[in-house]
């Protein structure tokens, strides 16, 4: 085999070990310098390395008695973040080999130089823990010796290797080589940063899904202790109460929803009476004004409301002023008819905004089609029956089986923010209860699991949608 | 074309009218409806403290004075909120266009190394999301809990923005432009520098009013992520607090005012209902503001988004 041919397949293993590094950098679970029970479970070796201060957070007392020297965390700190640089060295390294026989020189030299320097530091980590383990009060420091540590040590150890090695393969650049990098890498390099950003705030979070399989509360570890396998899946149906509120929250979302898709036909109909309107300026005044409260956040809409419908609000002054009514009224607390008041808010806010797109579908309708309905003798309704309604089906369609697909996520914006004692048991939507059990109560597993079955559902609707289009339409939503 | 409108006019039969007068009765009743709120909250703000309190102010402004405006500033936390929602607007909405703009063009450089695979890595997780604790415990183990950044890094990489530009891209300028310019020696860089950025404009700006409005409205991540750092509430979350105060005004304005002031005065003069509004009104404003340019790019937006990516 040739030296460039191995050297290609050398870079495969180092590629993918300085990703996983990378990965390793920001789980608190693989925190090779978590060596006292002290430091903050839940920081990874990044934060270790960036913020001194979140790393000490828990020493104040250990420091001023003395059980730790401070020394020791400043070492446990600075070698935290030299690791942190390393592999982000080799990192930049693994990206440099894609390019010429000069940028996989300058990407071995990056890869030599870093995961060198990542080895050593973990030097500074063991010696971090030997002080700390040589404390006078093992029993409040609570020292712990990581068990990736010999993990990660070998990771590295083996990357500096495979760049030794590398350096023989590649070999030096000639003088006259100029930095260069097949297109296709070049512009995936430029990619990746986004794809990073992506895999971190999209697919990371999938990694919490684990919570649902464990006893946890905030601030806990996982470990097998409290592995429970599916015990909170069966509270779903076993615990009474909890399948009550379950059964409650369903009915709610589904009521909700169910209004929402049984009103879909609400901004086609508002658009194809608009454009029955043949004065221009009228037509985009209404336009206008009835597209605004798309744009205002739901808690102002709630400010709306509140101004609107509250004991001191407009219609009770209104009322009280006329001397029909003697005291005011506040609507807001009044828990009835609450899922048709949601539907109604809904309409209010987004009516106008659903309307342009059927508008704009209205205005691509071809014209001699109108022509030809008036041959036939059709009148004015006749046509939008016939023509119009017909014109913007495509459309309808969409957006239905996107509704349909969207059925659990009502979003919690809205029935947040106009939830009260009186109506929280008609407005409690999935959304909420998630947020409300997780975020208020602090049960964490529960509600992750109820998150997890509802993204499960909602992905499985859409790709049922999206299938019944194809077959229908024979074409494809998504 | 006047003519024939002549000439429908004539033509006009009893049914027309009646239906004319119902649709534009209709109309204009829910546009009405639509915009009678905002009316109502923005008079009860300029007019006499007194009469508002009494509910005397339907219709009418009376006594017009613009000091609950001014009395704004000695509100607890507000002006930290709006500093903090205007920073996340301005910075969050730049990197987002940025990146948008950056990401749909290289989506449609068919060259890239596994282009379609890494696309729709990117569009995919539009449909689903691991839900919202996990999300909670991601930011959270990131460090990004109760920090400014939580705010914007997380919002730099929108699939959809990138499928708008990219369609935009796709159907609006031509690949000759591209190629001819990659002849001359330009690099991607130069090229989406020079060409893309300028000629893409429109999208640009719809995804910029979009951004932007988004960022101003944003409540769930304050309200989720900011749990321990009141001084990082957004405007809305603000608002929301105070909309759920129940106490009079004194609970919301900082007991150690050095106005000169005294604080039955300030009882006096305003009351918590005004306060709202008057909070209220100030984040609707600048939506209203920006809202006449909006207008002009948001149906271009919506009609380039049902053509799908």
């Amino acid at each position: 085999m040739s030296k460039e041919k191995l050297a290609k397949y050398v870079y495969y293993p180092f590629r993918a070990i300085s990703v996983l590094l990378l990965v390793v950098l920001f789980f608190p679970a693989l925190n090779v310098a978590r060596i006292s029970g002290l430091i903050n479970r839940s920081i990874s070796l990044l934060t270790t390395g960036f913020s001194y201060g979140n790393l000490i957070s828990n020493f104040g007392r250990a420091f001023k008695k003395g059980w730790v020297m401070e020394s020791t965390l400043r070492l446990l700190n600075v070698s935290s973040l030299i690791i942190c640089l390393g592999i982000i060295a080799c990192a930049v390294g693994a990206c440099l080999s894609l390019g010429n026989r000069k940028c996989k020189f300058l990407g071995n030299l990056t890869n030599v130089v870093g995961s060198l320097v990542s080895t050593f530091a973990m030097a500074g980590v063991w010696s971090a823990y030997q002080q700390m383990a040589a404390t006078t009060k093992p029993s409040k420091i609570e020292p712990m010796f990581p068990g990736f540590f010999f993990v990660m040590l070998g990771m590295l150890v083996l990357m500096v290797l495979i760049s030794v090695f590398e350096i023989y393969l590649v070999g030096k650049p000639a003088k006259d080589e100029k930095f260069e990098m097949e297109t296709k890498f070049r512009l995936f390099l430029m990619f990746l940063p986004f794809i990073l950003l992506t895999f971190v705030f999209s697919y990371l979070p999938l990694w919490g899904w684990r919570y649902a399989f464990f006893d946890y509360k905030a601030g806990d570890t996982l470990s097998m202790e409290n592995f429970v396998g599916f015990k909170w899946f069966q509270q779903l149906i076993r615990n009474r109460s909890t399948t009550k509120d379950i059964l409650n929250v369903m009915k709610n979302t589904l009521a909700m929803s169910g209004l929402g898709i049984a009103t879909s036909w609400v901004p086609m109909a508002f658009a194809i009476f608009l454009s029955e309107i043949k004065n221009d300026r009228f037509r985009r005044v209404v336009q206008t004004f009835t597209t605004i409260p798309n744009f205002i956040s739901w808690v102002l809409v709630f400010a709306i409301a509140f101004c609107i419908f509250s004991t001191d609000g407009f219609i009770s002054s209104f009322m009280m002023n006329l001397g029909i009514w003697t005291e005011g009224k506040n609507f807001l607390m009044d828990g009835s008819h609450t899922w048709i008041k949601m539907l109604l808010w809904g309409l209010w806010k987004g009516l106008g905004w659903s309307a342009i797109i059927y508008i704009a579908g209205i205005a691509g309708i071809d014209q001699q089609l109108y022509e030809a309905a008036i041959v036939d003798g059709a009148g004015r309704f006749q046509k939008m029956w016939h023509v119009t309604v017909p014109g913007l089906m495509p459309t309808f369609y969409v957006l239905l089986l996107m509704a349909v697909a969207g059925i659990l996520s009502n979003g919690m914006d809205q029935y947040l923010v106009f939830e009260n004692s009186s109506n929280t048991a008609q407005i409690m939507v999935l959304d909420l209860y998630v947020y409300k059990m997780g975020i208020v109560k602090g049960a964490i597993p529960l509600s992750t699991v109820v998150g997890m079955l509802k993204s499960v559902i909602s992905v499985t609707l859409l790709y049922g949608a999206n299938t019944i289009s194809k077959v229908i339409r024979g074409e494809t939503i998504v | 074309m006047s003519k024939n409108k002549h000439n429908k006019k004539i033509k006009l039969k009893f049914g027309d009218v009646v239906f004319n007068i119902i649709n534009y009765s209709v109309f204009a009743a829910f546009t009405l409806v639509c915009i009678f709120p905002f009316y109502y909250l923005f008079i009860n703000t300029i007019s006499d403290n007194e009469l508002v309190r009494k509910g005397l102010i339907n219709f009418v402004p009376k006594g017009i004075h613009f000091e609950n405006y001014i009395r704004l500033l000695q509100v607890n936390d507000l002006f930290g909120s709006f500093a903090v929602t205007l920073a996340r607007t301005v910075l969050g909405t730049f990197l987002m266009v940025l990146a948008s703009a950056f990401v749909g063009y290289l989506v449609t450089q068919q060259e890239m190394w596994g282009r379609s695979f890494w696309y729709r890595f990117l569009v995919i997780t539009m449909y689903f999301n691991a839900g919202i604790i996990p999300w909670y415990l991601n930011m959270a183990m990131l460090g990004l809990t109760n920090t400014f950044w939580a705010y914007i890094i997380p919002g730099i990489v929108a699939p959809y923005n990138i499928i708008l530009v990219k369609t935009y891209i796709e159907s609006a300028i031509p690949s000759e432009l591209e190629e001819s310019a990659a002849l001359d020696g330009a690099s991607h860089m130069k090229i989406f520098m020079s060409i893309i950025l300028p000629l893409s404009k429109p999208i640009l700006a719809t995804i910029t009013i979009f951004g932007a409005v988004g960022h101003w409205n944003s409540f769930q991540d304050s309200l989720i992520l900011m749990q321990s750092a009141p001084k990082l509430y957004t405007l809305q979350h603000r608002l929301y607090i105070y909309l759920n105060t129940t106490s009079n005004l004194a609970a919301l304005m900082s007991a150690g005012s050095t106005s000169g002031i005294s604080k039955s005065v300030m009882d006096s003069a305003l009351n918590g209902k005004v306060i709202k509004y008057t909070i209220a009104m100030v984040t609707i404003i600048p939506i209203l503001l920006v809202y006449p340019f909006m207008q002009r790019y948001f149906e271009k937006g919506i009609m380039i988004g049902a053509v799908k990516g």
